[in-house]
């Protein structure tokens, strides 16, 4: 190892990187041809980091460092090469001995490039790259994740204009990077400030994605198989808790940005507006409100996942830890809005927030008791919707088989509760669910539902 | 911001998307290729410059990943481009050839700035930070890479380089890239941007400068505080290592970057400042006062632009900061000196005092030499932070509590520090001049010193101007004030030479007022006097210049004469006090050169004596009459002399009668200083006396005069402004009347009574001053022309040494009537002959010898005419008893005395009285006649004591007598040559002895006696032969 790192030495910055390259091609090659699972030792990790990270391994070496020009170079490359290379089992061990997190000062360097590399990769369509990405995803810690996730949103969706068709197209490209991509935005953009809030373009794409194919969100989770051991803190199997907590937070997160300028007196205009760039003129409540609809679409098509892979009541793919995260900070979100003026918004959210929880607990995404949410939704302001889901009419046994007349209320006008064929429910589910559930309980003009009707079910004071 | 987005940029968003739709990944990659390698993929050729760059263009537009290799490409297509367009100048300079290629990248450079200023204006939070970074190194990069060049003008003309720069293309677009970067920066994150632009200018420092000037002047407001900003935090941040060194003030121009390691952004700050200022010095004096007041006010927090990390840290470095600044730069240091000076209000005093509390004592010294040195190198405002360092520094006392209120003690002591420490400094400076190598600094004559120039010291510089209210200043006086400003007037008058000195003297000599203040001058003089050789001739020549541009008041143009005369007078009495003298020896050396300096100007002073300001023309009296006449004076300047002195005699006079009801202490005193001056003069030389002599009595005589004398003016012949003028003309009437008038006597009598036909002329009243007024007016004239007679003697004699004793001897003991000297025979010559003229001048020069009695039938009409002349003139009695006093004179007074006599004669034959005294003014004259012809010894002494019995005989008795003395005239006639000298006593005399027997001429007497011996027996010893 060190004849090599004397000969890279001399070389300069891009020819010695090629080198690293090829040596990396030769060394894994022959691993694999000997064992099923190479490993990657620690002097080739040196290496790399010394050689196309260029950190200095010891001081009175000046570290020779290449110019964008060069790097672009070596982008090419890696990109080509990639491209080139025919075993999977040889891209992924490269891949991952180039960008696997160190946890050293070499990992801005190697994010940095990584950044490079899956854009350039997304504008010039590599799969394997992005195949190779999207394994990355699965297996470092959020935190990296977000950052690569961050350098693509900033290339594609901010920096050059109209980019984000490129990345679009890579639905068709990877699946599989799409929705690692979405889990890792969805964890970026929480919400939690203005500058999280995801930018309009991106969000746009990621509703179209999901909207086109809801199946998309499941991609990781069916591919995957199922162990106990997942990296720590890696990211979630699926997309579907952030994107219900887009779908949850959202009115009250732009209402929450608007506010301010809304006490300078421009009350009629800048409701419509953003004040910042993303999504500026154009309404994104449409968007969340497709969104809504397919991330419920998705939470029903899981129920047959999971029973399939008999992992129903076993598998919370929503943790009750996380919606009770989510539940926190929607309470914070309500207080921090004056009530008087966010009440539309706050029912809105509820009322997204219940319908969810309604549906990932029927599709037994969500794993927990009844008692347990309603304590933790107790912190909430009163809403309809999610009083009735908490003081919901069954108490499903844990590992009963599928019922599908239990929730015929949600669904179907609250006359009474004819027993409704499963399959029938389950396939007329995407029309049906969320509109009715949706105009029985807010307060829109549109409904026309039942206008006269008692309503059978007292609030709970 | 909203208008950008409402519609525009979904257009623009939507535009780029046809034509990035139709490049398939494939494509791209190909593009890609392309853009490293340099070749067409599909072609196989290389690709032009131009080419290369849209295809980085491309890249840009639509791989993100490219992003900054594409930029940096696009550095190169720049640099080339800036190549050609520099080649292309030199080539248009060389032979005129314009090759005209620019290689087409005109276009190229255009579609950069395209979609470069579209990005930014699409996105600017993501853009603008990099597009800016990247524009302002590249602009770096290109202006220090090719400033070298010969078609680039040097670094230090920043307008030619603006001019050129701006006119080319690659660099212009990028200054409007980064112009547009920053106006959308600026919203939101300003520190960012200007800090990279002042790391820039740093690094490419002086080919740099253009681009900070221009986006200077094109964001004046937001660069000049940012910049600032930027300066302080720096300064805080890195300390004040370099800031402050003590011994800057002894370096020319203190080096900004001492160490090498670190360049101080201070300095860029300075030349940021310093090419801003010339446009918007407005704006930066405002920024940098506001800096300072803010650094104020802890109470409120800053506004605007939050520099709220470290405020309390900030603000006190804030001071130091401006401090350094304008040590750094002379044009910030002039442009906010006097505002600065202006803010020091006492609240903001105390809190500068409460803020450098806690400040250690290193750090105060070095703020303190900084400030020391930054007064005495400040161009302008010189007198304000004079005065305001002055005010401040003064001890509050009761007396001067004025509007401000007493500064707080610690304030004043600060400041008195700092004053203390500027006259210091600015004494090393004055003294250390690279002047001294021939051991005199300050002469100008030396050759050698004069082959370089002195070093220059604004603040002095400044202050020569100001020399007239710095004297001002210093003589008011006050406690401590005018011991510095004192200090600074000395070191100032040996900075500037013998001009300022010679001003500055002369102005003091001006303005003072008190003996005290006058002190003042010769303290000044004492320190100069070894240096400046001809200062105190030059003080004086000031000052003449000075009153004859009439630039001074009266009342100054007095004070002025007043100190000159004191400063002679000092002399003088020095002389007197002999061993008693408590002045120093250099006081009495500026005394005899300004007494010198003044008797060589004193025919410049004389016309001040005929000034309309009495005070003035008293005080030109007082200085001539302690000065010298100069030796070399010519006859026309002594007459001029001369003649202003009498007039200013009877001016005085005048003064004193019509200030005698008031306070008549000033026209006494003007008096007797005239008196002084006339009897100087008289002693002078022959002809001043003969010429104050005789304008003594031409004016004592003169109509204008003839009141204070106690004389009747005479009939107003020519005062046309008592008597309405009639159209009388004497032409007209000569004409008429021809040769056929007798004009014996005066013209004048034509008119005696009126003009013919008009009536009678209106009756003229004068008005008559109080008798005891008249007499002592007579007196005093009496004793000036005593003086001049008697004085003259002795200046004949001993015309040189003996003068200026004399006229000591008459100051000390102003001994004006104690022993008369005998009175000079020649003097009296002299106002024999002027009163003969005056009284009568038809007989001037005249027949000496008397006719017949008889024959004065003749000569009626004159004799009427002198006889009104001494009834209009009591005051020629006394000039006949002058004359009379120095014999021989009276002798040419013998047509007069004959004149009077004839008239007096026919009075006492008419007379009808029962006794001689029924008609006063006859007798008085007729004793008095008879009495001075006594005295002149025109008579013996039997026949002059014949008027003793006058009063006591009847008119016929008196003209008997009057007769016998007429006969013995006629008999013996009045010759000078009839007297002899006698040495011992000094006069002349005649002996009576040799003209024959007298007592034919006693008859009369005898007979009248024997007549009234019953009354006269008493008297008849008196006539004893």
């Amino acid at each position: 190892m060190s004849d090599i790192r004397h000969s890279l030495l001399r070389r300069d910055a891009l020819s010695a990187a090629k080198e690293v390259l090829y040596h990396l091609d030769i060394y894994f090659s022959s691993q694999l041809q000997n064992t099923a699972v190479p490993v990657v030792d620690k002097g080739t990790i040196e290496l790399v980091e010394e050689f196309i990270f260029h950190v200095p391994k010891d001081r009175n070496v000046q570290p020779k460092r290449m110019n964008s020009l060069q790097e672009l170079q070596l982008l090419e490359i890696m990109c080509s090469y990639f491209q080139e290379q025919s075993k999977d089992a040889v891209r992924q061990i490269i891949f991952s001995a180039l960008f696997s997190p160190q946890g050293n000062k070499a990992d801005d360097n190697r994010m940095a490039m990584l950044g490079k590399l899956v854009s350039m990769a997304v504008a010039v369509c590599r799969v394997p790259i992005l195949e190779c990405a999207a394994s990355w995803l699965q297996r470092s810690h959020a935190i990296y994740c977000v950052r690569l996730a961050k350098v693509l949103v900033d290339d594609y969706c901010s920096l050059v204009p109209g980019s984000v068709q490129t990345l679009q197209q890579i639905f068709s490209a990877s699946p599989r990077f799409c929705c690692q991509f979405i889990t890792a935005v969805t964890a970026l953009y929480d919400l939690s400030s203005e500058d999280l809030i995801p930018p309009f373009d991106l969000l746009e794409m990621v509703v179209t994605w999901i909207f086109d194919d809801p199946r998309l969100t499941l991609i990781t989770f069916l591919n995957t198989p199922i162990s106990a051991n997942l990296p720590l803190g890696c990211l979630d199997l699926t997309p579907l808790l952030g994107l219900v907590r887009w779908c949850v937070k959202s009115p009250l997160a732009y209402k929450r940005n608007i506010k301010p300028s809304l006490s300078n007196g421009h009350m009629g205009k800048l409701p419509r507006e953003m004040p910042d760039s993303e999504g500026g003129d154009r309404d994104s409540k449409p968007l969340y409100s497709k969104l809504h609809l397919s991330v419920l679409q998705v939470l029903m098509m899981l129920q047959a996942h999971l029973t399939e892979k008999n992992l129903f009541g076993r598998l919370g793919l929503l943790l009750f830890e996380n919606v009770a995260q989510l539940v926190e900070e929607l309470a914070r979100l309500v207080s921090e809005l004056n009530p008087l003026n966010a009440t539309k918004e706050t029912e809105l959210s509820l009322d997204r927030l219940a319908q969810a929880l309604q549906v990932a607990m029927a599709a037994g995404a969500l794993l927990c008791a009844r008692e347990d949410l309603r304590s933790l939704c107790s912190r909430l302001p009163h809403n309809n919707l999610l009083q009735l889901v908490m003081s919901g009419p069954v108490q499903q046994p844990p590992h009963s088989p599928y019922q599908p007349g239990f929730y015929p209320h949600i669904h179907t006008p609250p006359l009474g509760y004819p027993p409704r064929p499963a399959s029938a429910a389950h396939s007329t589910l995407p029309t049906h669910t969320a509109h009715p559930a949706h105009n029985t309980h807010s307060p829109h003009p549109t409904q026309t539902f039942l206008p006269g009707m008692n309503f059978p079910y007292r609030p709970i004071r | 911001m909203s208008a950008v987005f409402d519609g525009a940029p979904l257009t623009a968003m939507q535009s780029p998307q046809p034509s990035h739709n139709s490049i398939s990944p494939q494509e791209l990659a190909l593009e890609i290729k392309a853009f490293i390698s340099g070749v067409d993929q599909t072609q196989g050729r290389k690709l032009s410059i131009r080419d290369h760059a849209r295809c980085a263009v491309r890249l840009l537009r639509t791989v993100p990943a490219c992003r900054g290799a594409a930029l940096e490409h696009l550095r190169g297509v720049y640099d080339e481009y800036v190549i050609t367009f520099l080649q292309d100048l030199e080539g248009e300079g060389d032979n005129g050839v314009n090759s005209s290629g620019h290689s087409g990248l005109e276009d190229v450079i255009q579609e950069i700035h395209t979609v470069l200023s579209e990005f930014v204006r699409l996105n600017p939070k993501a853009w603008a930070p990099l597009v800016s970074a990247w524009a302002v190194d590249l602009l770096g990069q290109l202006s220090s890479k090719h400033a070298g060049r010969r078609g680039a003008p040097h670094s230090s003309s920043l307008n030619e380089l603006l001019q050129l720069w701006m006119s080319c293309t690659a660099t212009r677009s990028l200054m409007e890239s980064y112009s547009q970067c920053l106006a959308a920066m600026l919203a939101w994150c300003p520190d960012a941007c200007v800090d990279a632009l002042l790391d820039t200018s740093v690094q490419h420092s002086p080919h740099f400068d253009w681009v900070v000037a221009h986006i200077g002047s094109s964001f004046p407001g937001t660069i000049i505080s940012r910049v600032l900003a930027c300066g302080l935090k720096d300064f805080c941040t890195h300390g004040y290592q370099g800031a402050g060194s003590p011994e800057m003030p002894n370096q020319q121009a203190p080096p900004p970057a001492e160490k090498s390691n670190r360049v101080p952004k201070i300095g860029s700050v300075v030349g940021i400042l310093g090419h801003l200022a010339s446009r918007h010095s407005d704006s930066i004096k405002k920024e940098l006062l506001r800096m300072f007041q803010e650094s104020l006010c802890p109470a409120q927090p800053p506004s605007g632009i939050g520099q709220r990390d470290s405020p309390l840290q900030l603000r006190r470095a804030t001071v130091p900061f401006l401090l350094q600044l304008a040590a750094l730069s002379p044009t910030l240091l002039g442009a906010v000196s006097a505002e600065l000076v202006e803010s020091l209000r006492p609240p903001v005093l105390l809190q500068l005092q409460a803020q450098f509390q806690g400040l250690p004592r290193e750090e105060l010294d070095n703020m303190l030499g900084l400030a020391v040195h930054l007064i005495s190198q400040s161009p302008a405002g010189g007198p304000c932070v004079l005065r305001f360092l002055v005010d401040t520094a003064t001890p509050a006392s009761v007396i001067m509590s004025g509007l401000t209120p007493a500064p707080h003690e610690g304030v004043r002591e600060a400041c008195d520090r700092l004053l203390q420490l500027l006259l210091l400094h600015l004494h090393k400076l004055v003294y250390n001049r690279p002047e001294s190598d021939d051991g005199y600094p300050l002469s100008s004559s030396s050759p050698t010193s004069s082959s370089f120039p002195p070093r220059v010291i604004p603040f002095l510089e400044e202050l020569r101007g100001h020399v007239r209210e710095l004297c001002a200043e210093t003589l008011k006086l006050e406690r401590k004030r005018h011991l510095w400003l004192h200090q600074l007037l000395c070191l100032l008058s040996v900075y500037g030479g013998a001009s300022v000195a010679t001003e500055a003297l002369c102005q003091l000599l001006t303005l003072a007022k008190t003996p005290e203040e006058l002190a003042l001058a010769s303290q000044l003089h004492t320190p100069l006097s070894t240096s400046l050789p001809g200062l105190l001739p030059a003080a004086v020549t000031c000052c003449v210049a000075q009153i004859h541009t009439q630039s001074l008041g009266s009342k100054e143009l007095g004070q002025l004469l007043n100190n000159l005369a004191s400063t002679v007078q000092s002399q003088e009495e020095e002389g007197k006090g002999g061993s008693a003298g408590g002045m120093s020896a250099a006081q009495s050396s500026m005394a005899a050169q300004v007494g010198a300096a003044v008797s060589s100007h004193l025919h410049d002073f004389c016309p001040l004596l005929l000034h309309g300001d009495p005070a003035v023309s008293q005080a030109a009296a007082r200085l001539l009459s302690c000065s010298q006449l100069p030796r070399a004076a010519s006859p026309a300047q002594l007459l001029v002399i001369s003649r202003a002195a009498v007039a200013h005699f009877f001016l005085a006079l005048r003064l004193r009668d019509e200030g005698n009801g008031k306070a008549g202490g000033g026209g006494r005193e003007a008096v007797s200083c005239s008196i002084r001056l006339l009897s100087r003069l008289a002693a002078f030389s022959p002809l001043t006396l003969k010429s104050v002599l005789q304008q003594l009595v031409e004016g004592a005589l003169h109509r204008g005069h003839a009141d204070l004398f106690g004389g009747q003016q005479e009939e107003t012949g020519g005062d046309t402004s008592l008597t309405p003028d009639l159209g009388a003309s004497l032409l007209d009437i000569n004409c008429k009347f021809g040769t056929t008038v007798n004009f014996a006597g005066s013209v004048w009598s034509v008119f005696h009574a009126g003009v013919i036909g008009k009536g009678l002329k209106p009756p003229h009243t004068p008005s008559q001053p109080a008798p005891d007024r008249v007499t002592e007016n007579q007196q005093t004239l009496f004793a000036v022309v005593v003086q001049c007679c008697s004085s003259s003697g002795s200046g004949i004699n001993s015309s040189n040494g003996a003068a200026s004793s004399s006229s000591a001897r008459y100051h000390h003991s102003d001994a004006l009537f104690e022993e008369p000297a005998p009175i000079n025979a020649e003097a009296a010559k002299v106002v024999a002959v002027t009163l003969v003229e005056c009284i009568c001048p038809d007989v001037a020069n005249g027949e000496l010898a008397w006719p017949p009695e008889e024959h004065a039938r003749t000569t009626v009409e004159r004799d009427i005419h002198i006889r009104r002349c001494f009834e209009g003139n009591p005051v020629l009695f006394h000039l006949l008893s002058v004359v009379a006093a120095g014999r021989p004179a009276l002798c040419y007074c013998s047509a007069v005395l004959r004149g009077l006599l004839a008239t007096l004669l026919a009075h006492w034959e008419s007379s009808r009285e029962l006794a001689a005294l029924d008609s006063p003014w006859h007798l008085q004259a007729s004793c008095l006649l008879v009495s001075c012809m006594g005295e002149g010894q025109l008579l013996p002494p039997v026949l002059s004591n014949v008027h003793e019995i006058f009063p006591h005989l009847t008119p016929f008795e008196v003209r008997l007598l009057l007769l016998a003395v007429w006969e013995y005239m006629r008999g013996n006639s009045p010759m000078p040559q009839k007297f002899t000298f006698s040495a011992e006593k000094g006069l002349f005399y005649r002996d009576f002895t040799r003209d024959g027997d007298l007592s034919r001429y006693l008859a009369p007497l005898y007979s009248v006696l024997h007549k009234n011996i019953d009354r006269l027996g008493h008297l008849s010893w008196r006539f004893q032969l």
